[in-house]
């Protein structure tokens, strides 16, 4: 039977993947380009991985309030305003979605998890600026 | 002769395999009561999967003091138990997902470390159990997106798997000496 390093050397090298590990999820979330503030942002609210409504926020004048339902009877009221969009009411029983509030920035997607649900947030392509006027609203 | 031979041990056995039963009962008692404290206190942050996990520090007193099988089945029946309590059928695809994948790495790291270290192999449990997690998330949603939750979750993991960690080795401190 091959012989195990000793558990002090194991656990310095398995030290050092940790910080290793810590220093990269830092310095990502520190230096991320996807981070963004921008005016023009999108939201695209995915249900089980299929788009099924994206909103140019900054075209939102007044918020406004819609559901999306899903197969088992699962219920997301999202509110939108201009720039922002949360979830302010759901069904599932931990409502992490509900707590994420109101989002403006592109660091993180909203997820409701038991309902399959995830909003993601986007800048709006500089390449083809006039294309988002044109998808649903 | 070989019946009184046989029957004092047979009955010693039999008695030590009582009190196993009525420790890892005691355990997956106190693992459950821990898990129902915790889901009631108030996300402290809006990030879903981020959690303490102290229910863990019960897996890995049993791990170090009774070895991985028994941890192993205080773990499933927490899980189930916890279901069934106060869960939906929902999370337990999640617990089971991220209980079974942390359990592995955390005896695989164990293995490695020969039981010592105790912050090290919960930091790598806690690790896999986000990942886990995020595998299943990833694979319910089937949105690429929810990968933007990974160093999050990775920074997260490494925080309470050392603090965890060190709960379970001031607790096995202060434990009576297994008998």
């Amino acid at each position: 039977m091959k012989k195990l390093p000793s558990p002090r050397k194991t656990a310095i090298l398995l030290t050092i993947l940790i910080l290793g590990i810590l220093i990269a999820c830092a310095g990502f979330l520190l230096f991320s380009p996807k981070r963004s503030h921008a005016d023009r942002l999108i939201a695209e609210i995915y249900q089980d991985g299929v788009l099924i409504k994206s909103i140019p926020l900054w075209e939102v004048t007044a918020s406004e309030t819609f559901t999306v339902r899903g197969q088992g009877g699962e219920e997301n009221v999202i509110e939108v305003r201009n720039g922002s969009i949360a979830v302010i009411s759901a069904n599932c029983p931990d409502k992490l979605c509900v707590h994420q509030g109101f989002r403006s920035d592109t660091l993180l997607p909203i997820t409701c998890l038991p309902n399959h649900l995830v909003i993601l947030l986007r800048p709006e392509a500089p390449e083809n600026g006039g294309q988002s006027d044109a998808l649903t609203y | 002769m070989k019946q009184e031979n046989s029957n004092p041990s047979d009955h010693t056995k039999s008695a030590s395999r009582t009190q196993r039963l009525a420790v890892l009962a005691l355990l997956t008692a106190a693992a459950l009561m821990i898990y129902a404290i915790e889901s009631l206190l108030p996300t402290f942050v809006p990030i879903p999967g981020i959690r303490l996990g102290l229910a863990n520090v019960i897996t890995l007193i049993t791990i170090k003091r009774y070895g991985a099988r028994d941890a192993l089945l205080v773990l499933l029946a927490r899980i189930f138990l916890s279901c069934f309590f106060f869960g939906q059928f929902m999370s337990l695809l999640y617990s089971l997902c991220g209980g079974l994948f942390c359990m592995l790495v955390t005896w695989l790291i164990c293995l490695l470390l020969a039981g010592n270290y105790l912050w090290i192999i919960s930091i790598f449990g806690a690790i896999a159990h986000n990942l886990a997690q995020l595998a299943v998330a990833f694979f319910l949603t089937k949105t690429p997106g929810v990968l933007a939750y990974l160093p999050f979750l990775m920074i997260s993991a490494i925080l309470t798997g050392l603090f965890t960690g060190l709960c379970a080795h001031f607790t096995l401190k202060h434990l009576p000496a297994k008998r």
